[in-house]
């Protein structure tokens, strides 16, 4: 693969610009029968928390139109764990992994990102301030720019490492948080996380999922996705930007980067194609060399020439 | 290796109304499957349904590339699968999750299989295994009624033990439930294992049979999957020594006694 595929994000470097997703992607040794890990931009992990965490109780999943809702809860094997049985597998593979991270308060996304800070082979944190399925931390973090900017603040100063912040779309003002998480000193912004959404069975009226409501994700949500994504984009023009949602062709990352993402995450295709995001790099780089254009160029082309205006109405 | 399989769809062979089997060219695949497990299929081009649905592999035949499911029409994605025209090709994820295990099992012992409807899927493998490994094979088959127990011709020839059906109604074979049938019989037979695949309540019933008569056993779980290879960790089952059992990738084969049944 050629440098024409390279990405820059800030502090952050990244072969191409085809990254997986949080919470789709394992802890990325699940999918080596599939993808060539050392052949993506980027892998986020699952997200860690300072303690193994077991999740909400099933039913954790259903499907829904061209997507699917999840309420899985933040399962994961904790910081420790991942840094002594995966981390070192990871690095082996020569792959780029993203810390996704997590806690209940303040404090606990600090020490895990303190327990990740002289570990070898993490090139980026994560920071999940959006998850809708945990009943504290999350999201509450995420929907609040007060709360969002103190988090982003306090994990700044814990590392040293490009900071990522995944922003909710769930946030009364998405704008909003987005500066927050800038002016705090995140480096590059990632969005969307899924959207709560809901299903209920039509025989005994209960939700599907045990937890009631759950994260909708899939091509179902990549239209708002892409909106929020040009939104931000337009609003900080100077944010790099990973944009997530619904991704499972080449086309559907093309219109990110469009839209002003410097490069995307695949999530949800991912259960569907294990193999979908080198297949997504191999493609893109046949589509940047049939134009000869470098994958860097094609971001935020949608912005040009185009009246800030529009963004009014669709605020939420 | 387990991979993403192109397979093509070859025949389907009809037991009743909405129960077939689907009869797919694999030959990877059917070389590398063991019974027990499963794979993740889909029609590919279709929008619904959206993810991949987990299937029991029935039979694999490796002379001919053969894969063969049982399948049940309950929606969208069955119903495709039962009206697949030839040739068409299939997505084959797989073979995932782990296995019935014979190793352990003597030349010449007896093993009680209990199926209820749609749970017959997994066994005509293992009933290949059975043979290879001299081991007999008691099938207990169940349903509701006679529609149920349509999948029993799918067995005929290769039951290298005795047949027990059972039906609800008494249409067919002795009536009850089969996990009765099965009790009774099993308070004289030392079966060596018990291989068992059915709806929730005939677990639960049957974990408490085996539990009682101390019979090692295995049950083919189902739980509704969104990958099948351990990353969405949507298939977890309620764990008796721990919170959870990812069902894909710690199952689908899983001892009774390592699942809380009252959780279920």
């Amino acid at each position: 693969m050629s440098d024409r595929l390279a990405v820059r994000l800030g502090p952050l470097v990244l072969r191409n610009p085809i990254l997986t997703a949080s919470g789709t992607f394992g802890y990325g040794l699940e999918f080596t029968d599939f993808v060539d890990l050392a052949k993506l931009g980027g892998l986020c992990t699952k997200g860690l928390s300072l303690k193994p965490h077991a999740g909400n109780a099933p039913p954790r999943i259903c499907e829904t139109p061209a997507g699917m809702l999840n309420a899985i809860g933040l399962q994961n094997v904790g910081v420790e764990a991942f840094r002594r049985e995966k981390l070192p597998k990871l690095r082996a593979l020569g792959a780029t992994v993203i810390a996704n991270v997590w806690g209940d308060a303040e404090e606990d996304y600090v020490a895990v990102v303190e327990a990740l800070e002289d570990a070898e082979g993490v090139a980026a944190i994560e920071l999940n301030i959006s998850c809708p399925n945990v009943s504290r931390g999350g999201m509450l973090f995420g929907n609040s720019p007060e709360l969002t900017a103190a988090l982003v603040a306090k994990v700044r100063a814990a590392t040293k490492r490009p900071l990522i912040v995944k922003l909710s779309p769930n946030a009364p003002d998405l704008v909003a948080s987005a500066k927050a998480a800038r002016d705090a000193g995140a480096d590059i912004l990632s969005l969307i996380n899924t959207l709560v959404g809901m299903a209920i069975d039509p025989e005994t009226a209960k939700p599907r999922l045990s937890f009631g409501t759950g994260g909708l994700s899939g091509p179902a949500i990549r239209p708002i996705a892409v909106r929020m994504v040009y939104q931000v984009a337009r609003a900080l023009p100077d944010a790099p930007l990973m944009g997530i949602g619904g991704i499972a062709s080449l086309e559907d990352a093309l219109e990110f980067l469009a839209a002003g993402a410097a490069a995307v995450q695949v999530g949800t295709a991912n259960f569907k194609e294990p193999g979908v995001a080198g297949r997504l790099v191999a493609e893109l780089d046949v589509w940047c060399a049939a134009r000869n254009v470098a994958a860097a160029s094609l971001v935020g082309r949608a912005q040009a020439g185009r009246a800030p205006a529009r963004e009014a109405g669709a605020e939420g | 290796m387990r991979a993403d399989h192109r397979a093509r769809h070859l025949r389907t062979e009809r037991y009743g109304p909405g129960l077939f089997s689907s009869i797919l060219e694999a030959p990877a695949f059917a070389r590398a499957v063991r019974p027990g497990q499963f794979a993740m299929l889909e029609i590919p081009g279709r929008v619904r349904p959206y993810l991949r649905r987990a299937y029991s592999v029935a039979d694999a035949r490796p002379e001919s590339g053969e894969v063969e499911f049982l399948v049940k029409t309950i929606g969208a994605g069955t119903a495709a699968l039962e009206e697949l025209p030839t040739g068409s090709p299939v997505g084959l994820l797989g073979p995932l999750g782990n296995v019935f295990s014979l190793d352990d099992v003597p030349r010449g012992a007896r093993v009680a299989i209990v199926a209820g409807g749609i749970g017959a899927a997994p066994f005509p493998l293992l009933y290949r295994a059975l043979a290879e490994a001299g081991i007999a094979g008691d099938l207990f088959l169940g349903g509701r009624g006679e529609k149920d127990l349509a999948f029993r011709r799918r067995f005929d020839g290769i039951v290298n033990g005795r047949t027990h059906l059972a039906s609800d109604d008494g249409a067919l074979g002795e009536k009850g439930f089969v996990t009765e049938v099965f009790r009774s019989h099993a308070r004289q037979t030392p079966y060596a294992r018990v291989f068992a695949c059915g709806p929730m309540p005939m677990f639960r019933a049957l974990a408490k049979i085996v539990s009682e008569l101390r019979l090692p056993a295995e049950f083919s779980t189902e739980a509704e999957m969104g990958c099948g290879f351990g990353v969405c960790l949507g298939c977890v089952i309620p764990a008796a020594e721990k919170p959870f059992l990812v069902s894909c990738t710690e199952g689908p084969i899983l001892p009774p006694e390592k699942v809380a049944w009252e959780k279920l």
